[in-house]
């Protein structure tokens, strides 16, 4: 694995992906807490058309020039579902679900009329789609890092204020802080992390890294700040992983490489983390169960001891069960434990400890 | 006569075509326990939110202590409904307490000590200070509303507008909320509020408006609580007392 980092085409492409995993997953973190993770779909589908005017009117396939482009399609794109939104009795959801495919669709009929046109210069063009890390160059992964870090500084810098927006947006407006305008500032900051991402994953599944490394990080955490680097943290690795293994292999697609590798995150995430960790959660329940059961248990011999005192008397487990149900199994536990004893081969009674526990 | 700590003259909201509030006028004196009470639909919420300049009249202003609110942001605190926030949202309570100082912190600059210490205060007197680094998805609805108490309360303002403070709390937090608005009043502050238990309301209160669109009345509770003015209020579905809220 060491020696990947020494090739000049890998560290570009493994770096390149970190930095649009940990843009793209900390700023998803604010996406996701807003509910607006379809918001990344729309804003990630509707630059394609972006990227394609661009190159026809420049020519050009210098990574800014197409990265501009996708930017200003994604903002016209998300203004298009607040306008919808806004002016028509359509809902937030149909309305990204409008732009999206409207968007997407535009922007595929430009491609196929961009590849269809003569010359070579088109080339590599549909790499957008589905994301294609090796044809990564250092110039790629300046852009990238500079616009991420940015996005990332602005973020780090009004961080506040977006706890503010995010939480409680009301409550920031009646402190006098500009809500409109901060929210326009983070979808503009979530547009760059899309953006940067796109050659690398692709349109169709950059949604992806906005959403799960978020997703993965709430399961790890109840801080906002913690959860924002985690995410972020997820982000790269999703996105190194996913590119160098890509590159590795030929002719597997970078962006569903990487998509998968997070998705391998947030399962493992979903399963084992924390307090919301599903298998603990699992563990914690049928422990709990079981503790139930066998002081059920104990209490029913007790309770039979008082209806028949004298000393010795054992009670079949077919009484027990009666009581409680699936008695034998308790019992056999806790005859193990010293709490039970087996008097006879279908006769159970306390022991010392057993009334202590039972009277506890 | 005390100053007027709110003062609205021909205040007019309308969503579309309907309006929600017409033409209404409201004095709050200094230091005074004004009830908002009213039927669902009556404007109430729309009112401290136009009062708040969160939405644009049609017509009419809004005046704190004689200047539009925009300029006596640092007198006011605002309480919103507890349910009109995500309260799964990763943060502790003392997160939430301290952006009641964002205002006076202004853009980009972080609490600091000084802040920290004011939320510390706030939440010592909503009885709440052992919680503070609870996460706020694990708080009960009354310990949810008293976290958004002492937010207000660091703001340190002068007049406090409060969206239904006692929606869904228990009686301990109902009891401490009350003991909370005496307190603001014996320090000379303002509070108004969104009430929907009319039983209460002489009990809290010292002055009450009626609201359902228009204002119906306004003054102390035992001028203006009257049955005839419930009934104007409410409408024809009279049979107020004995029975809770609208």
């Amino acid at each position: 694995m060491l020696e990947l980092f020494d090739d000049y085409t890998l560290r570009t492409v493994a770096l390149g992906s970190a930095a649009l995993g940990i843009t793209s997953g900390a700023l998803g973190t604010f996406a996701v807490l807003r509910r607006q993770s379809l918001l990344g779909d729309a804003i990630s589908h509707a630059a394609l058309p972006g990227v394609a005017i661009a190159f026809l009117l420049t020519g050009s396939k210098a990574p800014l020039v197409l990265v501009t482009g996708a930017a200003l399609a994604g903002f016209v794109g998300t203004l298009a579902v607040m306008s919808i939104v806004r002016t028509t009795r359509v809902k937030y959801d149909s309305a990204l679900g409008i732009v999206l495919s409207v968007f997407f669709g535009f922007g595929l009929v430009l491609l196929t009329f961009i590849q269809r046109r003569p010359d070579a210069s088109q080339a590599g063009l549909d790499r957008f789609l589905f994301g294609q890390a090796a044809g990564l160059l250092q110039r790629d992964l300046v852009t990238m890092a500079i616009l991420g870090g940015i996005a990332l500084l602005l973020m780090l810098l009004v961080w506040k204020e977006l706890k503010l927006l995010a939480f409680d947006p009301d409550y920031g407006a009646s402190l006098g802080f500009p809500m409109r305008a901060l929210d326009i500032l983070l979808t503009s900051l979530l547009v760059v992390a899309i953006v940067i991402g796109l050659q690398t994953v692709g349109v169709v599944l950059m949604a992806a890294m906005v959403i799960a490394p978020a997703a993965a990080a709430r399961q790890w955490t109840d801080r906002l700040g913690l959860g924002a680097a985690l995410a972020g943290l997820f982000g790269a690795i999703a996105g190194v992983l996913g590119s160098v293994l890509s590159a590795e292999a030929e002719r597997l697609p970078t962006g569903p490489t990487i998509v998968l590798c997070v998705t391998a995150i947030v399962l493992v995430s979903l399963l084992v983390a924390g307090r919301r960790g599903l298998l603990w959660r699992e563990v914690r329940g049928r422990r709990d169960r079981r503790r139930l059961r066998l002081a059920a248990v104990l209490a029913d011999l007790r309770a039979l001891e008082h209806q028949h005192p004298g000393a010795g008397r054992g009670h079949s487990a077919a009484v027990l069960s009666v009581m409680s149900g699936g008695a034998l199994s308790s019992l056999q536990e806790l005859e193990r434990r010293g709490q039970v004893a087996r008097l006879a081969e279908d006769e159970w009674a306390l022991t010392d400890e057993g009334r202590t526990e039972a009277e506890r | 006569m005390s100053e007027l700590a709110v003062e609205v003259t021909d205040l007019t909201v309308a969503y579309g075509e309907k309006p929600v509030l017409w033409d209404v006028d409201l004095e709050v004196a200094s230091g005074v326990l004004m009830a908002i009470v009213g039927p669902n639909g009556a404007g109430k919420t729309t009112l401290i939110r136009a009062v708040l300049g969160m939405l644009k009249p049609a017509a009419g202003q809004a005046l704190v202590f004689g200047r539009p609110y925009e300029e006596q942001r640092r007198r006011v605190a605002y309480v919103p409904q507890r349910g009109s926030v995500d309260w799964d949202f990763p943060t502790s309570v003392l997160d939430v307490v301290l952006m009641g100082r964002y205002g006076r912190l202004g853009w980009i600059r972080r609490p600091g000590a000084a802040d920290k210490t004011a939320a510390h205060e706030a939440l010592e007197q909503v009885g709440m200070a052992e919680l503070r680094g609870r996460q706020i998805s694990q708080l009960s609805g009354g310990q949810q509303q008293r976290v958004f108490l002492a937010r207000a309360l660091v703001q340190h303002a002068d007049v406090y507008f409060m969206d239904e403070p006692f929606q869904g709390v228990d009686a301990t937090t109902e009891r401490a909320i009350v003991e909370l608005l005496r307190t603001l009043r014996s320090n000379g502050k303002t509070v108004i509020a969104v009430h929907h238990d009319l039983q209460t309301v002489e009990e809290y209160f010292d002055e009450v408006t009626l609201l359902n669109v228009r204002r119906i009345s306004s003054g102390p509770v035992a001028e203006v609580f009257t049955e005839e003015n419930l009934r104007r209020t409410y409408g024809g579905r009279a049979a107020f007392f004995g029975r809770n809220g609208a």
